[in-house]
């Protein structure tokens, strides 16, 4: 049977390091996911879950026993992402302002024009909610993911953004309205 | 029962169970809410979440293997004070000092070790490098927080002023003491950030009559609040840099056996 979490967290806190490790295996997928859908990429993703461990770990003293450590990482993990998501946007805005690059834009729009149509179709329609989820605010944009793509209830989305349930339920509102707006011109006509 | 306001849909949509069962008959019964319910369905329907990239499964241990020699060995409850920094508030004066205490000597270590050639043992450049990530991660964070606090002062309002200004005091005492730990040799770079950062920090700690809108304008023109900010990006992009080299490192040397 599987040691329970907070049995090794225990060993850890006793001076058995190695014993993190069995957590670190444990939760890495799920922390890689949630990473993943948050900075919508792969090797920031990778980063982001080398550091929410590494965090962990550091923070390992403040985990109350009546949590659970799969909760705790992934609230970490979530922080974590939100703050490399922010970081990037402000590489971003330097990049926009240093060097518009018109080659890149040519190169992706022949890149798109010799897919398939339905490549295409498909790749416009993820680009456009990529776009729209970028015009979220980063508590409306992870309060919706989880929701969504993670299939959390407000009450964990509150705890893991650290705000109050009611604002959690907001923060989902008010994502979805936005997304219906911008989505809208992708909707079939009934 | 009134018709489901577009939150209730939406709460109906995510979780039946915390919806009400009063909701559910409501739309089995209204034909208006029952359309509002089904157009709500499909566009969110249509949001696919974009699939995650496979990781082996192997996945873990790597990233444990990544990360292992950086972590030191919590002591048990009794004897714990040995590397009490790294517990709790990573952000109290105790952190900040003994973080700042190897800075100075990891980033001189990292300068080294980039110049170094590879017969040097493995295990030492892992340690150094094990050291290093520790330290830049908190020194990222410190720049971090001040450029929170720097976006803050920029769109102070009234409601937020006096936490602001408890920030400020709370950073300058972090910001002291890291300053301290580098020579200007070390890094005139940073040096130079921090000490800039510290004139602003003592300005905005020191308002005895709190924060007002006047003396914040005065304060971003005079203090130049708008280059700090951006050195303090710089630095921020900087040291992620560092922390990605030594990742690359440490990864190309077979990593972290310690
Ligand atoms: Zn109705």
């Amino acid at each position: 049977m599987e040691v329970n979490d907070h049995v090794i967290v225990r060993k850890v806190l006793d001076g058995d390091k190695e014993a993190y490790g069995t957590l670190v295996a444990r939760h890495s997928p799920t922390v890689f996911r949630v990473a993943f859908r948050i900075t919508g990429d792969e090797a920031d993703a990778d980063e982001v879950v080398q550091e929410a461990f590494l965090r962990g770990y550091q923070r390992l003293q403040t985990f109350e026993s009546r949590s659970e450590f799969r909760t705790w990482i992934y609230r970490i993990a979530v922080n974590c992402a939100l703050n490399m998501t922010s970081k990037r946007k402000v590489e971003a805005t330097y990049q926009i302002g240093e060097e518009t690059d018109p080659v890149t834009q040519q190169v992706q729009v022949a890149d798109h024009a010799a897919g398939p149509e339905r490549t295409l179709l498909s790749r416009e329609i993820q680009s456009l909610q990529t776009a729209a989820l970028g015009t979220l605010t980063p508590t409306e944009r992870t309060a919706f993911l989880l929701r969504h793509m993670e299939d959390r209830s407000t009450a964990e989305i509150a705890s893991v953004l650290e705000i109050a349930p009611n604002a959690a339920k907001q923060a989902v509102f008010r994502a979805v309205q936005k997304l219906r707006r911008s989505l809208a011109p992708l909707r079939v006509n009934p | 029962m009134n018709h489901l306001s577009e939150e209730q849909l939406i709460d109906h949509y995510y979780g039946k169970a915390e919806s009400s069962a009063a909701a559910s008959k409501h739309l089995q019964a209204c034909d208006d809410c029952a359309r509002s319910y089904a157009s709500l369905a499909s566009d969110l329907g249509a949001i696919k979440p974009p699939s995650v990239p496979e990781r082996s499964a192997a996945y873990g241990e790597e990233v444990w293997q990544a990360i292992r020699g950086t972590l030191p060995v919590y002591e048990p409850v009794k004897a714990k004070s040995h590397w009490n920094w790294l517990v709790l508030k990573p952000w109290s004066l105790a952190a900040a000092a003994t973080a700042c205490l190897l800075i100075a000597a990891a980033f001189f270590a990292g300068r080294q070790w980039e110049h170094r050639n590879s017969s040097i043992a493995t295990h030492a450049v892992n340690a150094d490098a094990g050291k290093q990530r520790v330290v830049l991660v908190v020194l990222g964070d410190h720049l971090d927080r001040s450029e929170r606090l720097l976006v803050g002062l920029e769109h102070a309002e009234p409601s937020t002023e006096a936490s602001l200004q408890a920030e400020a005091r709370d950073i300058l005492s972090a910001n002291r003491l890291y300053r301290a730990s580098l020579n200007q040799t070390d890094d005139p770079v940073l040096a130079a950030a921090l000490d800039h950062l510290e004139r602003v920090l003592v300005e905005v700690s020191n308002q005895p009559a709190g924060l007002s809108q006047t003396k914040l304008v005065e304060l971003q023109k005079e203090m130049n609040t708008d280059g700090l900010l951006f050195e303090v990006r710089i630095l921020r992009s900087r040291v992620q840099e560092d922390v990605d080299r030594n990742n690359a490192v440490a990864a190309k040397k077979g990593v972290s056996i310690l």
